[in-house]
């Protein structure tokens, strides 16, 4: 007889990226089946998203581009997970984050009796007004969820001031940085051909990957980041940017307007994760305002430096990590706060101890505790 | 509209206005009724509390109806002056009435925007 099925929903590429690593470790404890669930609007990136890590969606459901509104692909997915769970109920359905589709495949979960686990559990805004309705469906999905996997302490207090007890909560560490890890080993080819003629090309010098994506960017504050890339470039010789760009006709021009044709800079579209893993476990430094990349820079010993100041500013931060290789390695010493790369393992278990096919796993140690073991790449 | 759909549209519409009455007339007299809030929940005190919402919220919107055969999957959103509280509710009708509620608040936000509710009785 095979392992209960736990079905993992996933409606975008980032959800992909951090549900994939949590496949695979259930696939290798072999407790539980996972199967995966694409949904949402482009199930198509979702799945490309998964290839990246050797899977593919086991179930594909497509929801039509005229479901244009929130209510209405919130409606359509949790009708089409309903037909599903039907027919295939599984034992438990994990869901993560804030999306819609996370919302939906909780709701629908609840509604037929299955168990909820959440993944990346108990971030919170605590501004339900400019975050809505981000925050309120992750404070729902709290409201449904038997299992609770938080990616830091933090998350985790989130939760227990909200009354949710003790025992259903798990500080996992972050799977979004598993998954960095998993992809940064392996090295794969760099999809990107402009990536891959720059690095071919860089001999010896310095990375700096720049990712300004945030449309609170937009405008000015990405002008300011881009005349300090262009002073960093000019200051020092041996160093390479690559720049990803939001692919926004107007975000892209102004990148190009900033920093094209300039000398070892390359900029380029959306790059793959692949791509983007491995240039970031190959970078000197970051200059990002994506969650995401700050979360993993540091798996890489890689400070991630947030440009929310003036340009001279953060030249000024820029230049004193390029001129101190100890002072640029003493901001990522102390290790990754979001996640020592075993998070996957952790849910894993955490999920197959709920459904009491496992013991619970031992939560993530605290930096700078003895358990704690910096370095799983 | 199935005539699931019509049934829940008309007792949402009927709490949400006001209307005790027509909400009691609309959930069955033995219906199974859960929360999760702390106190304990009859046909009578559903009533009362959605009754409170209601009367406190600047607006109730029913934002998503998902019906599968005589399920319905319900998604409020309660818009009190300070803030929005979200709500799930999962139907059952039977027989022309609801049979069984199941309602699943953002207690947190219910709480902060909508001060006091939880603690009458």
């Amino acid at each position: 007889m095979s392992p209960p099925e736990v079905h993992l929903v996933c409606g975008t590429r980032p959800q992909a990226v951090r549900l994939a690593p949590v496949a695979v470790a259930m696939r290798e404890a072999g407790l539980v089946t996972p199967v995966v669930v694409a949904g949402g609007r482009y199930p198509a990136m979702v799945g490309q998203a998964f290839a990246a890590f050797g899977l593919a969606p086991d179930v594909t459901l497509r929801v039509e581009r005229g479901a244009g509104s929130r209510a209405e692909l919130r409606t359509e997915m949790i009708r089409r997970l309903d037909a599903l769970w039907t027919e295939r109920p599984p034992a438990a359905a994990l869901v993560q984050g804030d999306t819609t589709t996370s919302l939906a495949g909780a709701l629908a979960a609840c509604w037929r009796r299955i168990p909820v686990v959440h993944l990346e559990a108990g971030l919170r805004s605590d501004d339900l007004g400019s975050s809505f309705p981000e925050e309120a469906d992750r404070r729902l999905i709290t409201q449904v969820a038997a299992l609770h996997l938080t990616p830091t302490p933090h998350a985790a207090m989130n939760l227990l001031d909200e009354d949710v007890a003790t025992g259903d909560v798990l500080i996992t560490g972050n799977t979004v940085v598993d998954a960095a890890l998993a992809i940064a080993r392996r090295r794969p080819p760099f999809e990107n051909p402009e990536i891959a003629a720059a690095r071919a090309a860089a001999t010896g010098r310095r990375l700096i990957v720049v990712a300004v994506h945030r449309r609170e960017s937009w405008g000015a504050p990405l002008d300011r980041v881009l005349a300090a890339v262009r002073r960093l470039v000019e200051r020092y010789a041996d160093l390479d940017v690559i720049l990803p760009a939001h692919p926004n006709p107007a975000v892209r021009a102004q990148v190009h307007a900033g920093l094209g044709g300039v000398d070892r800079v390359t900029i380029t579209g959306p790059l793959p994760y692949p791509d983007l893993s491995r240039l970031l476990s190959e970078s000197y430094l970051v200059l990002t305002d994506s969650a995401d990349i700050q979360q993993e820079a540091p798996s890489f010993g890689v400070p991630a430096l947030v440009p929310r100041e003036t340009t001279e500013l953060l030249v000024e931060q820029a230049s004193a990590l390029l001129d101190s290789r100890v002072r640029r390695d003493a901001m990522t010493a102390g290790g990754n706060p979001y996640g020592d790369g075993l998070a996957a393992r952790r849910a894993a278990q955490a999920v197959a101890a709920l459904l009491g096919l496992a013991d619970h796993p031992d939560p993530m140690p605290a930096l700078g505790s003895h358990a704690a073991a910096y370095g799983a790449f | 509209m199935s005539g699931t759909a019509e049934l829940v549209a008309f007792y949402a519409r009927s709490w949400i206005n006001r209307d005790r009455s027509a909400a009691r007339r609309m959930i069955a007299p033995d219906a199974e009724i859960e929360w999760n809030l702390d106190a304990a929940v009859d046909d009578e005190e559903l009533v009362q509390t959605l009754h409170r919402i209601a009367a406190f919220a600047d607006s109730v919107t029913v934002v998503s109806t998902t019906c599968a055969g005589d399920r319905a999957a319900l998604v409020y959103d309660c818009a009190a002056p300070f803030g929005t509280v979200r709500m799930a509710e999962f139907v059952t009708v039977a027989g022309g009435t609801v049979s069984e509620i199941r309602q699943v608040y953002d207690v947190v936000a219910l709480r902060r925007y909508f001060p006091g509710l939880l603690d009458e009785d």
